[in-house]
């Protein structure tokens, strides 16, 4: 396994798809974060803008979660073709033929490849170093917790990306088919994403486990357990599937039969996993989160709640009383039921439909009616239906903000200049090696 | 006396879709001989040299150990290893890494290596990344790549493609040192005159389908033919 590994890692520091996403990266998230940072720095009153805007500005919105996206488009369009050079470049020069003779499982081969792939992309997060750094040295705060999960958000969707090319690298016989077939995989995700967007029901449920949706929600400091498992499986399930299809001396009809075994398998798994309720807000600034005051009011109501909510799916208000309150009510009331009636996708010739923007709550025998999105207008409802008066809020619980009026100084140098030619130079230095 | 044989294969067969590669192909592998697998192009010798080292998936058929039971996948890599033709592994890798990696990998002897590297030799190479090296220099990486590995069948396709014929000659000179070493070689060999010289006996594939095994005497005589070539060209 040793060799295996040893073997794995200089194919990776050999591979020119490696090198260029290497250097490609600091770029990518020099250009995020400086402008990031140069937003931050305005509404924190920079150049004269209104004093007091960016008060209760958190970094994780504000400078983390755009910086951090750059992963997305390395993960999406970079990575890919890395995995795809270390899975099927075996099968391509014939290694794979020497190696399968070897004693180690197939999954063990793969479980190697995934491994050093994935400190790979440990390795290509080092220009968020540099960010944090210089975020650092402008004064800017930083909230470790927030930090950590925006990160592992960025991780997870690493192993997906790992999982997609392994698996498509494995099934198809070319690098040009398996690169085909990972981005079809990846638009496949955006175009869910979209018939979620407007359709909703069970293709919202599906859109959670899509890369986008599950990066925003890490993006936004929240860690879900459920989302997390059903990540990993989907993962494991990718590498499983390359292995069944590497051992390239099983009848392909067996292969077949084995992955189709192994995806009602995960099915099940990932149905198991949706079960999942926990979730942990990690953001400073509790933004998946009531106060602690109003969780301690709504843990007090134990009778299941049901909310009737007559929003189109594009219907904006539908987006903010999703985003303002009900993400945050399910976390702490999972007997919460929420049901959206609407006849369009857009609502907009329903406006003049009875009942249309109206929200009916229900909890037990009680219920009442409100047009209300905001979190303020939710909770004020459901304290009259159940009777419950909440504590005050106390002063330390607000959070103030970080706001930091400083422009994004020596960034560019960093990430356009140092960074390239740092990687360039390691570059040459070891073909100069090797030649 | 009679020796148990190493390795038998009974009946190996492979199609492709509504094509037939190989058909009922059976014969015995004795320890330490060295066997050569001849026919002309599109014989069938790759596919069947896939087949016995479970890179390609047989149709029908079964290889049996020493001991007389079916062949498991632990029973083939601990038995057998198989050096395919016309690949280029590991091409961005130093060929002295690579070398390493197939002893350490594979478990093989590092005390071989040496002797392995100077009888092909490829000392001068050793610093060169395989992906540069010339077809030849590549190939006799690939024979020392297999001569590493400790399985006591060691299967090569083509050992001497791409060989001029002095290093043909060492080539053969050095299979000839590992078989008497007691290592048993099947060589698959498009070359007659090269399979003649080097191998102890012959399968002699056509059209799929084993036309003779023997001796190069053996298939001469049985052919009528006056040499090997000529029994070649009789028997398929």
């Amino acid at each position: 396994m040793q060799w295996l590994l040893a073997k794995e890692w200089r194919e990776l520091w050999s591979a020119r798809a490696w090198w260029l996403m290497l250097v490609l990266t600091g770029p990518l998230v020099g250009l995020s974060f400086i402008n990031a940072v140069q937003m931050y720095a305005e509404l924190s009153g920079l150049n004269g803008t209104a004093v007091g805007v960016g008060e209760a500005f958190s970094p994780l919105v504000g400078v983390w979660a755009p910086t951090f996206s750059a992963y997305e488009l390395v993960a999406a369009f970079l990575f890919p073709f890395v995995v795809i050079r270390l899975v099927g470049g075996d099968r391509q020069n014939g290694a794979l033929k020497l190696e399968m003779q070897q004693q180690i499982s197939s999954l063990a081969r793969v479980g190697a490849k995934a491994l050093v792939l994935l400190t790979a992309w440990l390795v290509a997060m080092l220009p968020l170093v540099i960010a944090g750094l210089l975020w650092k040295s402008y004064g800017g705060s930083s909230y470790a917790p927030e930090l950590a999960t925006i990160a592992f958000g960025h991780v997870l969707n690493a192993c997906l990306t790992i999982a997609l090319g392994a698996a498509a690298a494995a099934v198809a016989e070319h690098p040009s088919t398996a690169a085909i077939i990972t981005l079809s995989v990846t638009v496949g995700t955006w175009v869910i994403s979209f018939i979620a967007a407007l359709q909703g029901g069970w293709w919202e449920l599906v859109a959670v486990f899509t890369p986008p949706a599950l990066v925003a929600q890490f993006q936004h400091g929240l860690i879900r357990l459920d989302v997390t498992l059903s990540t990993l499986a989907l993962a494991a399930f990718g590498l499983v599937l390359a292995a069944l299809w590497l051992r390239i001396g099983v009848p392909a009809q067996r292969r077949l039969v084995e992955s189709i075994a192994a995806l009602g398998t995960v099915a099940l798994i990932i149905g198991a996993c949706t079960m999942a309720r926990a979730s942990w807000d990690a953001s400073e600034n509790r933004q998946n989160s009531f106060s602690e005051t109003d969780e301690a009011a709504l843990r007090s109501i134990t009778t299941p709640l049901h909310i009737e909510a007559h929003f189109a799916m594009e219907d904006s208000r539908r987006a903010e009383l999703e985003r303002m309150a009900l993400v945050k009510l399910r976390r702490i009331m999972p007997r919460l039921t929420v049901t959206y009636v609407s006849q369009t996708s857009v609502g907009l010739y329903e406006q003049n439909t009875e009942h249309y923007g109206e929200i009916n709550y229900t909890l037990g025998s009680k219920t009442d009616t409100s047009r209300i999105v905001t979190a303020e207008g939710v909770l004020e409802t459901i304290y009259g239906l159940a009777g419950v008066t909440p504590g005050v809020e106390r002063d330390d619980e607000i959070f103030r903000g970080h706001p930091l009026a400083v422009p994004p100084r020596h960034a560019s140098a960093l990430f356009f200049g140092v960074w390239p030619a740092a990687i360039a130079a390691a570059w040459f230095v070891r073909y100069r090696r090797q030649a | 006396m009679t020796t148990s044989p190493l390795l038998t294969v009974s009946g190996i067969s492979k199609t492709f879709g509504r094509l037939a590669a190989i058909e009922d192909v059976s014969f015995r592998v004795e320890p330490g001989e060295i066997l050569g697998l001849i026919g002309p192009n599109g014989a069938g010798k790759t596919t069947l040299f896939e087949c016995l080292a479970g890179v390609l998936p047989p149709s029908r058929g079964q290889l049996f150990t020493a001991a007389g039971r079916p062949l498991t996948a632990d029973d083939r890599s601990s038995l057998i290893f198989y050096v395919p033709d016309g690949i280029r592994p590991y091409p961005d890798q130093s060929l002295g890494w690579v070398l390493d990696f197939a002893v350490g990998f594979f478990g093989g002897h590092p005390d071989n290596a040496r002797r392995v590297i100077e009888s092909l030799q490829l000392t001068p190479l050793l610093t060169q990344r395989v992906g540069v090296l010339s077809k030849g220099q590549a190939k006799r990486a690939l024979l020392a790549f297999g001569l590493l590995t400790p399985q006591p069948v060691l299967m090569i396709d083509e050992p001497f493609e791409g060989l001029d014929l002095k290093q043909t000659r060492d080539a053969a000179a050095t299979l000839r040192a590992h078989a008497n070493g007691g290592r048993t070689l099947f060589l698959s060999i498009h070359q007659i005159a090269d399979a003649a010289r080097v191998c102890d006996r012959l399968l002699l594939l056509s059209g799929g389908r084993l036309r003779g095994e023997g001796t190069a005497a053996e298939l001469i005589g049985r052919s009528g033919a006056s040499d090997l070539e000529g029994a070649f060209l009789a028997l398929t």
